[in-house]
């Protein structure tokens, strides 16, 4: 008998915590963001409906008229393609690489301590200073990467020209119905910033290079989280190895997985310093990507509330993935 | 944590272990003094200032320049003394020249920052945020004399009838050639033509001529100079695009002719940096950039440096004509509180120019051209044996605004900005248009930019 | 034993690739950042030892008579490398970045702990679309947002000082500490944390003492992070703070390291080396800390 009410008590308890727990325990953070970026993007939004100019903060209403003008743009419409492929393209790279990447490393072995201060260096490295790193690297007459594919690496014994073998390569690859490379000629190597595709290319590499531990990090935290019963119980059950990967490890893993991926393309589609540091834009405006054009809109040109209807095409496309995703993730959430 | 330390070394880990828990206790040591540092910094906030107290401050923000002797002659001895008669603290700081345009426009935004603000180009858009400096120039001109046609055509809107900015200095934008590599192919680059004749030769030798189309500014002056050695302009006198003329076609044609026969795909990859670099590391045999081209080699390759001449812009069918490399403008802001405390400055920073034309190694030329005697003698006083003579030449006769024929306006700057002058260069060079759809496609482009600042009565 | 050899030749062979790409860069900066000017700007010679060359003015080199150093060192400069600690305030860079990363870390966990505990368990329909909301400030560039921005921050009269970046980095370090504190906390199953409750705890004494232990992989991952998105951030810091002593390693380094079309590459690569060499040991001494506490225990 005199069990039975403290246990009610207790429960009315819980249920009285809950609901005044949970918002208050949100509230700070919640508060703080809505002040610090929710006024800003609501006047963001003012400005892209004026003809601001020039860090001026008030214009004259012209409503939609930016979104058009920006629409009709080339350069904008290019901008927009770019930032998708360039998402998507180095994501991919680093969901794929980062996934192998953090199951090698949850293993211990020799010289694992080593190896994982060399994976973190790309994102440890601020990245305005690293990227000015590969502006050397691909530079247009010094890169070290033309460097090596063309000269001898191997002067006084047989020689040894890397280009070759990656012409070869190259040259296999140009048998495939869609796809057109070139070849490396040794007088004119490649420019990996001065030419469309290959700085298309460059840029993704990077990007792909710097998220990448970022990614493996938070793989590896998943990873180690996974309480120890679920891999006893999972033994129990006899599954090991793929199978316990496939049926085991990777549901659990989902979850965090999926928020990686997610401030993965927020935080490559909202970035502008890699691109702008390796190209700004160029060559001929073809690797703008809608932060870049919206920054050379705005600021380089003048034309703010131009500049802030570009950065705002953006929003729609986030919400969109970030919508789907965050669905996503909930159906596989772990009960 | 201990006990997984112990399961651990029960399990055999233990050689690493002692390694890594050496690096963590190291880290351990440093990241607690860091801690116990934090207050004390985070307090401290913006350093005061520990010597004298000042009755007045004035902020000043400007450009990194290339020559880091300038910014120690400006920053610690310069400031400093003029601080000291005028009672006042002068706060200079420094940014990188690419960060220009937002930090004013941050500062706008903000509508507090520096009260002088130095800009490498007419700010013609930011002309609603400054004051008229009208009274600068007239008080510098009646110590020294009238301000130079480049000052004048660059920070004046004759359509306002305002001084948005103060021509404080410029630079001339001479070539180097190698005089030896030229002498050996038997030509001097006195005229377009001449180059054109000599790349394929130079290129032959394995050192081609270094002539940008990228989106960069060395690329954008050096391609509005020639257009305008063919008689090819941006917009005419009264501020109308006037880009797309025969003219215009002949200078692509040029550029395409020598970008052809002399030069390689790199010209469309560079960045401000790469003549330099390409002109130093002995490669280039010619190059259109300010002297720190040559500078750069006094330190660092003196047998190169003697064998590079300097030189005014080829001449072409129309005219030898060339543009200024970058122009340094002071702009006080309508916000700031030390209006007149700014005015004086500038006024006096300008009328002595003797110091900043010496410490900048001759690369900054005054806009008022009286506030330096005695061009000749001090050019041939420098040690580089007369190399630097032309340069007065260069800035007297050779040199006008950007907007030229016209005056520098809200229009040219967007068009400058955006790189579209090199963008139409490349892609004739290229063989993506020809010459006169590529004329017309920028006059298509161009027109938008100036209807919209003519819509805003800038121009 | 043969699996044992196995799997460890497998992972070699997997990390092995991935740490070569990945450090290479680094790697080349140590390289380049010891070149004379002479040296660096030869198209001849080979990028990854050094040469003789003319010194230029302010270089000195100090190993010049030790011929037996491998690589042609010898003919290596320091000169470029005690540039940026003579010549610069870049001691004061690293200062101002950890101080603000430091405290920006501090504000962070403070309000995204217990916010991603709520999330998590807490809340109901409401605090999805609450979640979703503080996610969606994201997705707004700070390429735009720093105008405004600026104007706040000179309201506050924060301009010029290294407050206005810790005021202004949460803003972008808490939603996503939130989301990831949100995905960790919801791996760890209900049933820990009911029977603490179920022996008499309160939530919030639940929350110490039985889900916080738990979680501290979560929360040491969202300190790394957190540091990491404040280091990396270079528009805000250029655009509130102009004075060189109070600027981070962003903004710091190509202001006085890039001087119009004069880069000093050799500085820049020593630059950028430093932090990014103290910073991957921190970050990697953190990871141990929490895998050697599970490794053990889950791969048995």
């Amino acid at each position: 008998m005199a069990e039975a009410r403290p246990q009610t008590r207790r429960f009315r308890d819980l249920l009285e915590d809950r609901r005044f727990l949970a918002p208050a325990l949100i509230t700070p953070a919640a508060l703080f963001i809505v002040l610090l970026v929710g006024a800003p993007l609501v006047l963001a939004v003012y400005l892209s409906m004026t003809d601001a100019t020039a860090g001026q903060l008030t214009g004259k209403f012209i409503w939609f008229h930016n979104f058009t003008e920006a629409w009709h743009n080339d350069n904008f419409r290019r901008a927009l393609r770019n930032t998708i492929v360039f998402t998507l393209a180095s994501q991919a790279i680093v969901l794929v690489g980062a996934g192998i990447l953090a199951h090698a490393l949850v293993r211990p072995f020799r010289g694992r301590w080593f190896l994982r201060l060399l994976i973190l260096l790309p994102w440890a490295a601020p990245v305005a200073v690293s990227t000015i790193g590969f502006l050397w690297i691909f530079d247009s007459q010094f890169s070290v990467v033309n460097w090596t594919l063309v000269h001898d690496l191997m002067p006084g014994g047989g020689h040894f020209y890397l280009y070759r073998p990656v012409n070869w390569v190259l040259g296999g690859i140009d048998h495939l119905p869609w796809v057109h490379v070139g070849k490396i000629d040794r007088l004119n190597p490649p420019q990996w910033l001065g030419q469309p595709t290959l700085a298309m290319l460059a840029i993704i590499f990077v990007q792909a290079w710097r998220i990448l531990p970022f990614a493996t990090v938070i793989f590896i935290a998943g990873l180690s989280s996974i309480p120890t019963e679920v891999h006893d119980a999972a033994k129990v059950d006899g599954a090991t190895g793929l199978r316990k990967f496939w049926h085991v490890t990777l549901p659990l893993q989902l979850p965090i997985a999926t928020v990686a991926l997610l401030f993965g393309i927020v935080f490559t589609a909202t970035d502008m310093t890699v691109v702008y540091i390796l190209t700004s834009g160029g060559p001929f405006n073809s690797t703008h990507m809608l932060t870049t054009w919206a920054y050379q809109t705005g600021v380089v040109s003048s034309n703010l509330g131009e500049g802030a209807a570009i950065s705002l095409y953006l929003l729609p496309v986030l919400l969109v993935v970030s919508v789907l995703m965050l669905l996503f993730a909930r159906r596989v959430e772990v009960s | 944590m201990a006990e997984n330390d112990d399961e651990l070394e029960e399990l055999g880990i233990s050689t690493s272990l002692t390694r890594r828990q050496l690096v963590r206790r190291g880290l351990g040591g440093f990241l607690v003094a860091y801690a116990g540092a934090l207050p004390k910094v985070a307090a401290a906030g913006v350093p005061k200032y520990v010597h004298k107290h000042y009755k007045n401050t004035l902020k000043i923000i400007q450009w990194s320049h290339f020559v880091p002797a300038y910014d120690v002659w400006f920053d610690k001895t310069y400031t400093k003394n003029w601080g000291a008669k005028h009672d006042t603290d002068v706060q200079v700081d420094h940014i990188a020249l690419a960060q220009l345009p937002a930090r004013a426009q941050a500062e706008v935004a903000a509508q507090s920052g520096h009260d002088i603000f130095g800009h490498l180009s007419p700010q013609a858009g930011l002309e609603d945020q400054v004051i008229n400096h009208k009274e600068i120039i007239q008080e510098v001109t009646r110590k020294v004399g009238k301000v130079s046609q480049v000052g004048f055509k660059s920070c004046y809107n004759p359509k306002t009838r305002k001084w948005h900015g103060f021509p404080e200095n410029y630079v001339p934008d001479p070539i180097h050639f190698r005089k030896d590599l030229w002498n050996q192919v038997g030509i001097k680059p006195s005229t377009w033509d001449d180059v054109r004749r000599a790349a394929p030769k130079l290129k032959a030798l394995g050192h081609p001529v270094g002539l940008g189309m990228s989106n960069e500014l060395d690329s954008n002056m050096l391609l509005i100079a020639l257009m305008q050695c063919f008689g090819a302009f941006i917009q005419n006198a009264q501020a109308r695009p006037a880009i797309n003329s025969k003219h215009t076609i002949e200078a692509l044609k040029m550029m395409r002719d020598i970008y052809k026969r002399g030069m390689t795909n790199e010209v469309f990859a560079w960045t401000a940096a790469s003549n330099n670099q390409g002109y130093l590391s002995g490669r280039l045999s010619l190059a259109v950039n300010a002297i720190s081209i040559i500078r750069s080699a006094e330190d660092a390759n003196p047998a190169l440096a003697q064998n590079t001449s300097v030189a005014p812009i080829p001449r072409g069918p129309v005219q030898r004509l060339g543009l200024e490399h970058v122009m340094g403008v002071y702009t006080i802001w309508k916000f700031s509180k030390q209006k007149t405390l700014a005015k004086r400055f500038i006024a006096d920073l300008e009328m002595n120019y003797q110091g900043a034309f010496k410490n900048s190694k001759f690369y900054n030329f005054p806009a008022f051209r009286g506030a330096v005697h005695d061009y000749a003698r001090q050019l041939a006083a420098d040690p580089h044996k007369g190399k630097y003579n032309v340069l007065d030449l260069i800035a007297r006769k050779y040199t006008v605004n950007l907007g030229y024929p016209g005056f520098s306006n809200a229009a040219v700057d967007e068009i400058f900005n955006t790189w579209l002058v090199p963008q139409m260069f490349a892609q004739v060079a290229q063989g993506k248009m020809t010459p006169a759809d590529a004329a017309s496609a920028a006059l298509h482009e161009f027109k938008p930019i100036f209807a919209k600042w003519r819509g805003r009565g800038k121009i | 034993m043969w699996s044992t050899l196995r799997e460890r030749g497998v992972s070699y062979l997997i990390v092995g690739p991935f740490a070569i790409v990945l450090a290479f860069p680094f790697y080349w900066m140590l390289v380049t950042a010891f070149k004379t000017n002479g040296d660096l700007y030869n198209l001849d010679n080979v990028p990854f030892t050094y040469h003789p060359s003319q010194a230029a003015v302010g270089e000195k080199l100090s190993f010049q008579h030790d011929h037996w150093l491998p690589f042609g060192f010898e003919n290596a400069t320091t000169s470029h490398i005690t540039f940026i600690f003579s010549d610069t305030n870049y001691l004061r860079w690293v200062e101002n970045t950890a101080v603000v990363g430091g405290l920006v870390v501090v504000i962070t966990l403070l309000l995204a702990v217990p916010a991603g505990y709520s999330l998590a368990r807490l809340s109901g329909r409401w605090g999805q679309s609450v979640g979703v909301g503080i996610f969606l400030t994201y997705l707004v560039p700070p390429t735009l947002l720093f105008l405004p921005l600026s104007r706040v921050i000179s309201k506050l009269g924060l301009q010029d000082r290294l407050w206005s970046l810790v005021l202004v980095y949460p803003s972008f370090t808490i939603p996503f500490a939130t989301w990831l504190l949100m995905g960790f906390f919801r791996t760890i199953p209900a049933e820990l944390e009911d029977a603490a409750l179920i022996d008499g705890c309160s939530r919030l004494k639940a929350l110490a003492r039985v889900i916080f232990p738990i979680s501290i992989p979560g929360i040491l991952t969202v300190v790394i992070f957190s540091f990491s998105l404040c280091v990396n951030e270079f528009v805000y810091a250029i655009t509130f703070i102009s004075g060189t002593k109070q600027h981070t390693i962003s903004a710091g380094v190509p202001t006085d390291l890039i001087r119009g079309d004069v880069y000093f590459w050799q500085s820049l690569m020593a630059a950028t080396l430093i932090p990014s060499i103290l910073l991957a040991l921190l970050y990697n001494s953190f990871l141990d800390r929490f895998i050697a506490g599970f490794t053990g225990g889950a791969f048995r």
